[in-house]
């Protein structure tokens, strides 16, 4: 119960640490009043959310906002595998003598940046925002918790399988975008 | 900051040039030159030393191909999801971070640095400007296409690179 009231009330619970501590970059673009700064960190903008079983296939694939290309189907099959291979390879090319490498966490371009989250178990989060957008980390590991409680405790849930989850589209879609 | 190492590709996807500056793998790959009557301690000992090493590390020539092998997968993911203007700028893992600058020419630059390292776009576009342009490419000794990096190893070039990775803030 209280996980719940948790999730519904999170837009406003997570951005609380961000405002005691804003980002370097946020804090030189927010404008200075703790209500307009209020608003700036608010209008979070996450295109889209892809999930990734440990076999590299895609089982979630949703977008919230306008900002990447609409893609067919197979598309985002083809992309997800090319991910889950070029994860691979990039903690085989580490310079560092660590045995514990891992593989990819943030991608940037010009227009996106991309924050991956590999769980224990090889599924990947990934989580498609605009560039700049401060505490990522945050945002993913929200999206986690969401899968771990509307996904994985569900009894007819078939795991490596597509999500389809009603429970888990509300409360994405609410975390993700609270206001529309 | 830390530079790890530093490639060049051109646009027939072939590496010309490759430097590496902290160079972490090949102290630990020695030959190894073991007594042949030795005590179980020592070769216990070797054992241990060359575990970490066995598999996990590739020679830069094979890492050469892997790098380009993410760069080229990478890049093409990034213009398919945002459009063909859009283009990769850099990645992050927990160890590394890889810096990536492509010219118009298909000519690809790539640095790996540590993660605490800024952008690195500019530098490695003021890289093409006042290295490559003017030691490669206006070099009239130098081939039109560098096969097997010929013409880019040079010592103006490799000088220059030097002096501008101590640059870097």
């Amino acid at each position: 119960m209280a996980k719940k009231e948790q999730a519904s009330c999170s837009s406003t619970a997570n951005l609380q640490p961000t405002l005691s501590q804003p980002h370097p970059s946020a804090a030189s673009a927010a404008p200075a009043s703790p209500q307009a700064r209020f608003r700036y960190l608010a209008t979070m903008v996450v295109y889209a959310v892809l999930i990734l079983n440990k076999a590299g296939g895609l089982i979630y694939q949703r977008d919230f906002n306008p900002g990447l290309q609409k893609l067919s189907s197979n598309d985002y099959l083809i992309l997800a595998g090319t991910f889950h291979g070029v994860h691979a390879i990039t903690s085989q090319i580490s310079p560092t003598n660590d045995s514990a490498s891992s593989g990819l966490e943030v991608l940037e371009s010009e227009n996106f940046v991309m924050r991956c989250f590999q769980t224990l178990t090889g599924t990947k989060f990934l989580v498609f925002a605009e560039p700049r957008q401060p505490n990522l980390d945050v945002v993913v590991r929200r999206v986690y918790e969401l899968y771990a409680d509307y996904v994985m405790k569900n009894p007819f849930y078939q795991i490596e399988m597509p999500i389809r989850s009603e429970g888990f589209d509300r409360h994405l879609t609410s975390y993700i975008k609270p206001h529309q | 900051m830390v530079v790890y190492s530093f490639f060049i590709f051109d646009r027939h996807c072939e590496c010309i040039y490759i430097r590496q500056w902290l160079d972490t793998t090949s102290s630990a790959t020695q030959p190894l030159s073991r007594p042949v009557t030795a005590s179980s301690a020592t070769t216990v000992a070797i054992s241990v030393v060359e575990k970490p090493t066995s598999g996990s590390k590739l020679s830069m020539a094979e890492q050469a191909k892997l790098v380009f092998g993410v760069i080229f997968s990478l890049r093409n993911m990034v213009k398919k999801l945002c459009g063909p203007d859009d283009s990769f700028l850099c990645y992050r893992t927990g160890q590394y971070k890889l810096h990536y600058y492509e010219t118009l020419s298909s000519l690809r630059f790539v640095m790996l640095t540590d993660i605490r390292t800024e952008s690195l776009k500019s530098s490695l576009h003021q890289v093409y400007v006042n290295l490559y342009v003017e030691y490669v490419v206006k070099n009239p000794l130098s081939p039109v296409e560098h096969g097997g990096g010929e013409g880019v190893n040079n010592e103006m070039f490799e000088l220059g690179i030097d002096s501008f990775v101590r640059t870097i803030p």
